[in-house]
């Protein structure tokens, strides 16, 4: 793990670099100078930055070791998605059409833990609007493969030891996934509960502000920051969980390191005291993903108004001709009414379902990244649970055929976020140290 | 013939698809009227020759669109590319967004012109703005769409779009004589609209005539133009006082029992809808979210610009909802899901639901901007809310009454608020 004493500042975890800031061992500037180093040794292969001035960073980290003022994140750096506005940066959302875009604030992703006193690193890559057309992030564990996206730069970097922290959205499956791909460990909270304040919308409906770290107990500190709640350590349960293990409709499209991933995950914490039990979402959710799609590319040709009006030469085949946006001019309002009260429904009914489990332990992907840069990847097991709204954590958990991570998600009921990461962190110690 | 300013939005749109009118004579006379009336202050930026060279524009082109030329009123918490947007606040003077919000889009898309940014409150939120009532400058024209409502009741613009986090499109639509539409929560965009609380904030058209509404909902939801059925049966009408009744002054009492009265003689079946527990608190939760959201939200103004955020919100809103514990707040999304289910059954035995448009006519003086209790509950319901103009108060200002449709079911509501509007004015 990467606790030892004498690890380079950039490999430690958030929860000991702000342990060890407080304790005077070490400052903000010498962990800004270790991450900056080590995002200069990678960054030409990974290349998971939109935006970063080294300068600007290590200012802001020498103001941080000068000033009184306390916080959780106290010279903690983070990074954020380049979806998210910010006043000291530029914000490019993925797309040419912002080249030169300089917002007049900071959304509220990148505010609340600046005021924590973590240190903004800087942007990373999205793809095009957080959608699916890609940048150019590359997997840092092997670059010939995809980070996975949208939130590509944000799980690159904190895979990469580049960063500790990132802020990723999740639309279908943009932080679950890439964070699957990348071995880190990516949360998405329950819809609406991470401030959304400042992110350029991608579906209103579905965005959702979500966080990445390499430890449970760093999303944990994170997410305090974020919503600007009191920090409370995440807990061990007093029992070992009951778990529903649930393949999903969508089965037949994960890959063999996929599933056997994940049936080797329920063994092991059966193993560990774990009551497993099969369980499959309610016929309520049957058509859940389909619903998300309609969600998606209704809001499309609307949301990107602005776009299309002035700029659509500009605009990726992957968003408009072959995309969401072509997909969302045939939808009616009709339609969009009738998904809306179907997801209200399955919303419901799931809620009753996962009511009956500790946490839900599912795939995050189909299985390890895909091989080049040209697509992110299927998020077909994760656009379910962003429209059901729940809580969802991954955590690294195996490795596919070609040595890429591979990982297994645990679900909750909605507004179970915190007991969530409780499962997360004895899930975690027991699937063991990795790296 | 009628002075091209005072035409309804509906009746400019017919006559610029006529050629009957040019948006360039329209924006003109808009404008001769806003700069006549400057002392109502509703507008925040204003650049003459701006609005006309987007009316010339419009004119050379053809007038296309469902919109045809149309000048319409921004209120300044949304973001145009061409135009300040300062969102009622100092920290904000001289922003220049780098794009326009996608609704003012979508109107540009639809033909329309962007004739200026008009006032808002602080944020969208209580702290006022300069404007006045058009109809007694020494009252509040409510808020926090202020100047989209004055400069729309004060024939400056045909139609203005404004937001609703609490009461702040009926409110102010109200107060000024005007109509005013939220529509169900959900349908319009919000992108690049400066967001206060993202399970409240719902963008809302003020107008004068029920017939404006569906060009402009059409053109806001990129979709086709769905004309108000005259012909409908009477709506089955619920007279829903509300929990916020109490607040209700006299006038505005006898004006809803009065409407029921009329409604139900015009050949409306009227019942009561009562909220029962845990729905009479229901303020209360919209409190919670609200504050909640918006301290939170509103992060980067709170933080590091605090001495330029007004006291008011800052200790009501921001402070408060920094300390409410989130379980509180979880309650209060939960009980507000659990509302508008039981409202959705509601719906099955009325059409419609009639209720107060405001707790009376707008407040003297320009300190407030007047009581949302009447609205907040509507926004947190998610459903669609018209208000009409509906005679006078005590004051000689306008009362409106506001008529409430089953969430998506907006196209009904114009046909009920329609036949309500032909047996109000008999």
């Amino acid at each position: 793990m990467p606790h030892a004493s004498n690890a380079e500042p950039h490999r430690l975890s958030a929860v000991e670099l702000a342990r060890r800031i407080e304790g005077g061992s070490l400052t903000a500037e010498a962990v800004v100078q270790s991450c900056l180093d080590r995002i200069k040794e990678r960054e030409p292969v990974v290349r998971a930055w939109a935006h970063l001035d080294p300068a600007q960073a290590l200012a802001a980290a020498q103001a941080s070791d000068r000033s009184g003022k306390a916080g959780v994140l106290k010279g903690v750096p983070f990074g954020i998605k380049d979806i998210f506005d910010t006043a000291d940066m530029p914000s490019g959302y993925g797309s040419p059409i912002y080249t030169g875009c300089r917002p007049s604030f900071d959304a509220s992703a990148a505010a609340l833990p600046r005021t924590a006193g973590a240190i903004l690193l800087g942007k990373t890559v999205t793809t095009e609007f957080a959608n699916r057309h890609p940048g150019p992030t590359a997997n840092p564990h092997n670059p010939s493969y995809s980070p996975g996206g949208s939130s590509s730069g944000s799980a690159a970097s904190v895979g990469d030891f580049m960063v500790p922290l990132a802020i990723g959205t999740q639309t279908g499956g943009s932080v679950i996934r890439p964070a699957a791909y990348c071995g880190v460990v990516g949360f998405k909270p329950s819809y609406g509960l991470f401030p959304p304040a400042g992110m350029h919308v991608n579906t209103e409906s579905l965005d959702t502000v979500g966080a990445m770290a390499r430890s449970v107990e760093d999303i944990a500190l994170f997410r305090a920051a974020l919503m600007a709640i009191p920090y409370e350590t995440p807990a061990m349960p007093a029992r070992p969980p009951r778990l529903a293990l649930c393949r999903t409709m969508h089965w037949d499209r994960a890959q063999p390191e996929g599933k056997a991933t994940l049936e080797a995950v329920a063994q092991r914490l059966r193993a560990a005291g774990a009551e497993i039990v099969d369980s499959e979402l309610p016929p309520e959710c049957a058509d859940i993903s389909e619903i998300q799609r309609r969600h998606s590319a209704y809001e499309a040709p609307r949301a990107h108004a602005p776009e299309l009006h002035r700029h659509a030469a500009l605009l990726s085949d992957d968003l408009l001709a072959n995309g969401r946006i072509a997909a969302g001019r045939k939808l009616t309002t009709e339609d969009f009414h009738t998904a809306w009260r179907r997801a209200d429904q399955a919303r419901a009914a799931a809620a009753a379902w996962a009511g009956g489990f500790d946490a839900i332990l599912t795939l995050p992907a189909p299985g390890q990244a895909p091989k080049g840069l040209g697509s992110t990847g299927d998020a077909i097991f994760n656009g379910l649970w962003t429209m059901l709204q729940m809580p969802c954590l991954t955590l690294p958990a195996g490795e596919g055929p070609d040595g890429m991570p591979v990982g297994i998600q645990l679900v909750a009921r909605r507004h179970d976020d915190r007991r969530l990461l409780d499962i997360g962190l004895w899930v975690e110690r027991h699937l063991g140290a990795r790296a | 013939m009628t002075a091209a300013n005072r035409l309804s939005a509906a009746e400019a749109i017919a006559q610029l698809g006529s050629g009957a009118l040019t948006a360039e004579a329209l924006t003109h006379a808009c404008l001769a009227r806003a700069a006549e009336r400057n002392d109502i202050k509703a507008w925040v930026w204003l650049d003459p020759e701006q609005a006309l060279a987007q009316a010339r524009a419009a004119d050379r082109a053809g007038r296309p669109g469902l919109l045809a030329g149309l000048p319409i009123g921004i209120k300044d918490i949304i973001d145009t590319s061409d135009m300040p947007t300062g969102h009622g606040s100092p920290i904000y003077q001289g922003n220049r967004p780098f794009a326009d919000a996608a609704c003012v889009a979508l109107l540009r898309m639809a033909g329309a012109t962007v004739m200026g940014k008009t006032v808002t409150t602080e944020f969208a939120n209580r702290f006022p703005g300069a404007t006045v009532n058009p109809h007694n400058p020494a009252y509040t024209p409510g808020g926090s769409s202020s100047g989209s409502a004055a400069a729309v009741a004060d024939f400056q613009v045909p139609a203005g779009l404004g937001t609703q986090t609490g009461g702040s499109v009926i409110r102010p639509a109200a107060f000024c004589g005007v109509v005013g539409y939220k529509p169900s929560f959900g349908e319009f965009s919000r992108s690049g609209i400066k967001l206060q609380c993202h399970n409240l904030d719902t963008l809302g058209i003020i107008c004068r005539s029920l017939d404006d509404l569906p060009p402009l909902r059409a053109a806001l939801l990129a979709g086709p133009r769905h004309e108000i059925n005259r012909r409908a049966a009477a709506p089955r009408i619920g007279l829903c006082r509300s929990p916020a009744w109490d607040r209700a002054d006299a006038s505005t009492q006898a004006l809803i029992e009065r409407s029921a009265s009329l409604l139900a003689a015009g050949g409306a079946r009227v019942t009561e809808v009562e909220f029962t527990a845990p729905f009479t608190d229901i303020l209360e939760h919209h409190r919670r979210i609200a504050n909640f959201e918006a301290a939170r939200n509103y992060a980067y103004e709170y933080e590091q610009h605090n001495e330029l955020v007004s006291p008011v919100l800052r200790d009501t809103v921001l402070m408060p909802g920094r300390e409410l514990p989130l379980s509180a707040y979880v309650e209060a999304i939960e009980i507000a899901e659990t509302f508008r289910r039981w409202l959705d059954d509601a719906f099955d035995d009325v059409d419609v639901l009639l209720t107060p448009s405001a707790a009376g006519e707008a407040p003297r003086g320009l300190g407030s901007t007047g009581d949302p209790s009447f609205n907040s509950i509507w926004t947190l319901a998610w459903t669609p809310c018209v208000t009409l103009p509906a005679g006078t108060g005590p004051n000689g200002l306008p009362l409106g009454v506001q008529l409430v449709g089953r969430r998506f079911g907006d196209a009904a509501l114009f046909d009920a608020a329609a036949w309500v509007a032909s047996r109000l004015a008999n």
